[in-house]
């Protein structure tokens, strides 16, 4: 059993492309998004923050404090925000994340980096680099909202480390998580696995 | 997956890292994947926590100051030899983490984390955390059906006892244990349990008097996250963990007024509410209690409350002191010495007549754990195969003499005396008699009286 979830004062998602995430990208997330929730989405302005923390040594955003800053800086507590950056993400202690939320927070982040199959020598696949984009986002904003890892293989929640994780495991949260969930956030789309 | 392993929010996880970061990013990550995670800056605060709450698995950092990584780990692992501990390294330190595994370590990791790698080294432990479980519980079940053994005597109030024990064991009824420190409180509990339907589940112990009232509110009722400072995930208590079991509440007569009042309302409604919780938890438990105190007493003084008095006092379960039932001495006696003497790999131990007579003759207020030590000590100590007057402890050996020790008759306590006093003098009747303050013929009169002969080694 864990901590209650937060309350289910959430009006709204806020979608906030960050670097590299090109307005045509944007979108498209947006739409595939509010196919998969109950909750209306909105797309807001590019969010830049100027002294973005890399970390040391490495080509990737400090993911940590990336999320801190987008918890504090942005919205208010009737929305929950969605970053989404192209550029990869890690922290001090793990040499990458797809995404990154804080349990019971106010944010959650997602990286298209490590999702595009470019990343890994295959040729580009935009609609695929979507698609794992908005599973992933759903697995955050799942954690956001309070739900830890599942062991359904068929659940969104399950945890993936890798990019092929994120293909084999199920694209709807499972009955147990959904009646987790606050009332109101998940469309017919997202329930239910069997 | 290993159908064997635990559900993770059964796994307790400790992390420690003088890093602020390490012990966030890494507490949450664990967190997220659904263990439960407590997180301690230094070797101290671990071994703070480690000394109330079990935990499963440890991630240690090598390089902490004060206290380093190694260290903390022969601490935990030897109040906790089936401890898990990971520990985690920077990559110029892989020696030292080398030095960890020979030491106990179940694996390392190099910082920074590769989620896989941290991914599969979890389940690893996970799985190897079933395997100690599994082996623990073979153990406890073993112990189980060996420790009523210990409940050894002939003795009328021994029987007595045995006899409620399987009368009430199989039901569900609450039973109060009273007796003396050291007289086997917990081995009777441990009877009850074993000899119940609810042998396959847990008996969870709490020693309520070693325990600070905020410290025993969380270790029996749970807490949930941000109860109170340095609770950063939830806990579950002693009640939730013998759900399906036997909670032995050891020391009741200690708790506080408090905690007295929210211990009522658990056995009534058999719910419990984590500290800092709103929710309540239904829990199935039979209650076990122990005190060494009168507590009726304590309730006539406005120290208990008298409505938990009657709720636990439904059976009641009085462990005679030894001294009460010397019959049972030489019994429990040669009852350890067997035991160790299998343990031990040694044969044919026995004691010698004038060391029963000592031990049955001691008042033993330690009870039956200061026995055992003395049996222990002798069979470590002393010579085998026969194991003497000389290889007891020095106050059982004085017992021998001393007024008023045990009942026994005054011509018993003179032949012994006498006996004693020969033998200090190498039988030399004219200096015992003066010892003795007798004149010579008064000596060999109760010589020949008790039939005492000089023995081989002093002609
Ligand atoms: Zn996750
Ligand atoms: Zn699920």
């Amino acid at each position: 059993m864990r901590d209650e979830p937060p309350a289910a004062g959430v009006l709204a998602i806020d979608l906030l492309p960050m670097t590299g995430v090109d307005d045509a990208t944007a979108g498209a997330l947006l739409v595939r998004l509010s196919r998969r929730l109950a909750l209306p989405c909105r797309l807001l302005p590019r969010w830049e923050p100027s002294d973005l923390q890399p970390v040391a040594g490495r080509d990737q955003l400090d993911a940590d404090r990336l999320l801190q800053r987008l918890e504090q800086d942005q919205g208010d507590d009737a929305t929950l925000r969605l970053g989404v950056t192209a550029h990869d993400l890690g922290s001090p202690l793990f040499t990458f994340f797809f995404g990154l939320a804080r349990h019971g927070g106010r944010a959650a982040l997602v990286s298209l980096a490590r999702l595009r199959p470019e990343f890994y020598g295959l040729p580009a696949d935009d609609d695929r680099t979507l698609h794992r984009a908005v599973l992933e986002a759903l697995h955050e904003l799942g954690h956001v909202l309070g739900l830890p890892h599942c062991r359904d293989a068929r659940c969104v929640m399950r945890f993936s480390t890798s990019v092929e994780a994120i293909d084999v495991r199920g694209q709807r949260f499972c009955d147990e998580c959904a009646s987790r969930l606050p009332e109101g956030v998940l469309s017919g789309a997202s329930r239910g696995t069997g | 997956m290993n159908a064997l392993a635990p559900p993770k929010d059964q796994l307790a996880i400790l992390v420690i890292d003088d890093e602020l970061i390490v012990r966030e990013s890494l507490g949450a990550w664990l967190a997220d994947d659904g263990y439960r995670v407590e997180t301690a800056e230094s070797g101290a605060a671990a071994l703070r926590l480690a000394s109330s709450t079990r935990y499963d698995v440890a991630f240690i950092d090598i390089q902490m100051p004060k206290m380093d990584g190694l260290e903390l780990q022969k601490r935990l692992l030897a109040a906790n030899p089936s401890m898990t501990t990971i520990v985690m390294t920077a990559y110029a330190s892989v020696d030292t983490a080398v030095r960890a595994l020979k030491e106990g370590a179940y694996d390392y990791i190099v910082k920074p984390f590769d989620p896989d790698e941290l991914l599969h080294l979890v389940e690893r432990a996970r799985e190897r955390c079933a395997l100690q479980s599994e082996n623990e519980r073979l153990r406890q079940t073993l112990d189980a059906h060996a420790e009523p053994e210990e409940l050894v005597g002939d003795s009328p109030a021994m029987k007595k006892l045995l006899e409620i024990v399987r009368t009430v064991g199989p039901t569900d009824t609450t039973v109060l244990v009273h007796g003396e420190s050291g007289t086997g409180k917990e081995l009777v509990a441990r009877a009850i349990h074993a000899s119940s339907p609810r042998r396959y589940a847990p008996l969870v112990c709490v020693h309520c008097g070693a325990l600070a009232e905020g410290v025993l509110e969380s270790e029996l009722f749970g807490h949930e996250k941000g109860a109170f400072t340095g609770a950063a995930y939830h806990h579950k208590g002693k009640f939730e963990q013998a759900d399906g079991g036997t909670i032995f509440l050891d020391e009741i007569g200690d708790i506080s007024p408090k905690v007295q009042v929210e211990l009522l309302r658990v056995l009534e409604e058999k719910r419990v509410t984590r500290v800092g919780g709103k929710t309540p938890i239904a829990v199935d438990f039979r209650v076990v209690a122990a005190t060494h105190q009168d507590l009726s007493e304590l309730v006539a003084q406005g120290r208990f409350r008298e409505d938990l008095f009657y709720r636990l006092d439904v059976v009641r379960v009085e462990i005679p002191p030894l001294r009460e039932r010397p019959g049972d001495v030489p019994v429990l006696a040669r009852h350890f010495l067997h035991r160790l003497q299998t343990s031990m790999n040694k044969k044919d131990m026995h004691f010698s007549d004038a060391a029963l007579e000592a031990l049955a003759a001691h008042d033993w207020p330690g009870n039956v754990r200061e026995l055992q030590n003395a049996v222990e000590r002798a069979a470590v100590l002393g010579h085998p195969p026969e194991l003497d007057v000389d290889d007891l402890p020095l106050d059982v050996r004085r017992a021998e003499a001393a007024p008023g020790a045990a009942a026994r008759s005054l011509a018993d306590v003179e032949r012994r005396h006498i006996e004693r006093v020969l033998a200090e003098t190498e039988w030399n009747v004219t200096r015992a008699a003066a010892v003795l303050d007798v004149d010579r013929g008064t000596l060999y009169n109760k010589i020949a009286k008790y039939g005492l002969e000089r023995p081989e080694h002093a002609r």
